[in-house]
C-alpha cells in the first residue's frame, strides 16, 4: 500500500493529467449514444449556479449603459445653459425610453399577432445569454421548466424558426439554434416540395443537405419545416437558398441557406409549448416527439 | 489561485452577456482558455491541470457541446502552460502574442480532433478558417491586451 502511495506521489503529475483526460474522455463517451443522469445533473447544476448571475448581469448592463450614456451627455454640458441642456437631456431620455418602449411594443405586437394567427400555444421568453464557445450556437432563455418549458420544444421568432430547446433547468432553458453544427431540421423547399435536412455549418450559417441530385433548387427558394419527425410543425419559415452546390460524383446536392431570422440579434423569442392541432395530428400521431427524423439525424447525444 | 472563482465567473458572464456586441463575424475571444493559460503560468502543473479541468467543465456546461470536450482541452492546455512557464519566460509582446496564438490554435485543433472522433468529421476548412484561426487571433490579441494593460495605463498616464 505504501509502495503504491509512494508511486502515486512520485508520478502525481502524470497521474493527475491522465485522470483529468480520462475523465473528460469518459464523459464524452457516455454522451455518444444517449445522455446519462450524471451528465444531465452536471449540466443542470452548472446552469443553475451561473444563470442567476447571467440574468442579473444582463439586466444591470442594460441599466448601466443607460446611466453611463446620461453621464457622458451631462459632462459636456456648458454651465450657462445647464438648465436648458438638462431639460433637453431629460426630454431625450424620455424620448429614448418611449422609442425603446415603442420598439418593444412593436416587437411584442408582432409576436402577439403571430400568436393570434396561429392556434398554437406560445410562451414568450427573453434571451439572456449566448454560448460559451465559438464551436456551438446556442442561446440561454429566462424561462424554464417552472414556466412549462420542455426539452425539444420548437423556438420561433416573428420571422421564422430559431431552433429547439436542448436543455431545461427550473428557471432557464438552453436553445440549440438552427445554425448549430449538431442541429438537424427536416426542411422543405416551398416551391418544388423537395425535402432536405437543414443543419449548421460552423460559423457559416446553415446548409440544406441530402437534396436529390436532380431536384429543382434555385437561389431564392424559400425553405420551410417539413413537419417530419414530430419536433417542428410543418410550414415554419427557415430561410432562403443563397447558393446551390452540385459536386461531380456526389449522390446529393447541397445548398447554402440564409436563415429567415437574424439569429445574432435575438432579444425575445416564442417557445411553442403546444403545437397547432393539425400539426400535432400530422406530425405527432405516428411518432412521439424527440424520437423522430430530426433526433435520429441530429448528432446531438 | 485567488483569481480562480472570480475569473471563472467573469469569463462566464462576459461570454454570455458582454462579448456579443464585440464579436467579429460571430467570433468571440476564448476568455476561458486565456484564464487557463494565465493561471497556468502561476501554479504547479498539477494544479493547472485541475484548474483547467474545472474551467473546461464549466465552459462545457454553458455551451451546447458535449460535456468533457473543453474539460479535456483545457486540462491539457493548463498542464502545458504550467510546464512551459517553468522553462520559458518572455516579456516581449510579440513573443507573448505568438505563444498565445500557438496555444489557442493548439486548443482549437484538439477540440476539432475530439469533435471528429466523437461526432463525425465537421467541415475541416470551415472549422479552420471560420473558428480556429479567427478565434486564436482574437484570443491572442485580447490576452496581450490583458497582460499589458498595466503598462499601457502607465504609458497613457505619462502621456497625459
Amino acid at each position: 500500500m505504501s509502495m503504491l502511495m509512494r508511486l502515486l506521489v512520485r508520478y502525481r503529475r502524470a497521474v493527475i493529467l491522465t485522470s483529468a483526460l480520462l475523465l473528460s474522455f469518459l464523459l464524452m463517451t457516455m454522451q455518444v449514444r444517449q445522455e446519462t443522469a450524471v451528465v444531465t445533473i452536471t449540466r443542470q447544476a452548472i446552469l443553475l449556479l451561473v444563470t442567476p448571475f447571467i440574468k442579473v448581469a444582463a439586466a444591470t448592463i442594460h441599466g448601466v449603459t443607460g446611466v453611463w450614456r446620461d453621464y457622458v451627455d451631462l459632462r459636456s454640458v456648458r454651465e450657462e445653459n445647464k438648465r436648458l441642456q438638462l431639460e433637453v437631456g431629460t426630454l431625450k431620455r424620455r424620448l429614448d425610453q418611449l422609442e425603446e418602449q415603442a420598439l418593444e411594443t412593436q416587437r411584442l405586437q408582432r409576436l402577439l399577432g403571430m400568436r393570434q394567427e396561429s392556434q398554437a400555444q406560445f410562451l414568450t421568453a427573453r434571451v439572456v445569454g449566448k454560448d460559451a464557445t465559438n464551436w456551438f450556437k446556442t442561446i440561454l432563455l429566462d424561462r424554464g421548466s417552472l414556466d412549462g418549458v420542455r426539452r425539444n420544444q420548437p423556438v420561433l421568432a416573428p420571422d421564422g424558426l430559431v431552433g429547439r430547446v436542448a436543455e431545461v433547468t427550473p428557471t432557464s432553458a438552453r436553445v440549440q439554434l438552427l445554425t448549430d453544427p449538431m442541429n438537424a431540421v427536416g426542411g422543405l423547399i416551398q416551391r418544388t416540395r423537395v425535402t432536405g435536412i437543414v443543419s449548421g455549418n460552423l460559423g457559416a450559417g446553415a446548409r440544406v443537405r441530402y437534396l436529390p441530385l436532380l431536384a429543382d433548387v434555385v437561389v431564392g427558394d424559400e425553405v420551410i419545416t417539413s413537419g417530419m419527425g414530430g419536433v417542428f410543425p410543418k410550414g415554419i419559415p427557415i430561410g432562403r437558398i443563397s447558393a446551390v452546390e452540385r459536386r461531380s460524383g456526389a449522390l446529393f446536392q447541397e445548398a447554402t441557406l440564409a436563415p429567415a431570422v437574424d439569429l445574432s440579434r435575438l432579444e425575445e423569442v416564442l417557445i411553442l409549448t403546444s403545437p397547432p392541432p393539425d400539426a400535432e395530428a400530422r406530425a405527432g400521431a405516428t411518432q412521439p416527439a424527440g424520437v423522430g427524423f430530426e433526433s435520429q439525424t441530429g448528432r446531438r447525444p | 489561485m485567488n483569481w480562480f472563482l472570480p475569473g471563472l465567473l467573469a469569463c462566464a458572464l462576459a461570454h454570455a452577456v458582454l462579448l456579443g456586441p464585440l464579436s467579429v463575424w460571430g467570433i468571440r475571444p476564448d476568455l476561458f482558455l486565456l484564464l487557463v493559460l494565465l493561471l497556468g503560468q502561476r501554479v504547479s502543473p498539477e494544479a493547472a491541470t485541475l484548474l483547467g479541468f474545472l474551467i473546461g467543465l464549466c465552459q462545457d456546461g454553458l455551451s451546447g457541446g458535449p460535456l468533457g470536450l473543453r474539460a479535456f482541452t483545457d486540462s491539457l492546455m493548463g498542464f502545458l502552460a504550467a510546464r512551459l512557464s517553468q522553462h520559458l519566460y518572455t516579456d516581449k509582446p510579440l513573443a507573448l502574442f505568438w505563444l498565445l496564438l500557438a496555444g489557442s490554435v493548439a486548443a482549437g485543433s484538439i477540440t476539432l480532433g475530439l469533435l471528429t472522433f466523437f461526432l463525425g468529421p465537421p467541415p475541416f476548412l470551415a472549422a479552420l478558417l471560420r473558428v480556429i484561426v479567427p478565434e486564436a487571433l482574437y484570443t491572442a490579441a485580447v490576452g496581450l491586451l490583458i497582460r499589458w494593460l498595466p503598462q499601457i495605463r502607465v504609458a497613457l498616464t505619462r502621456l497625459t
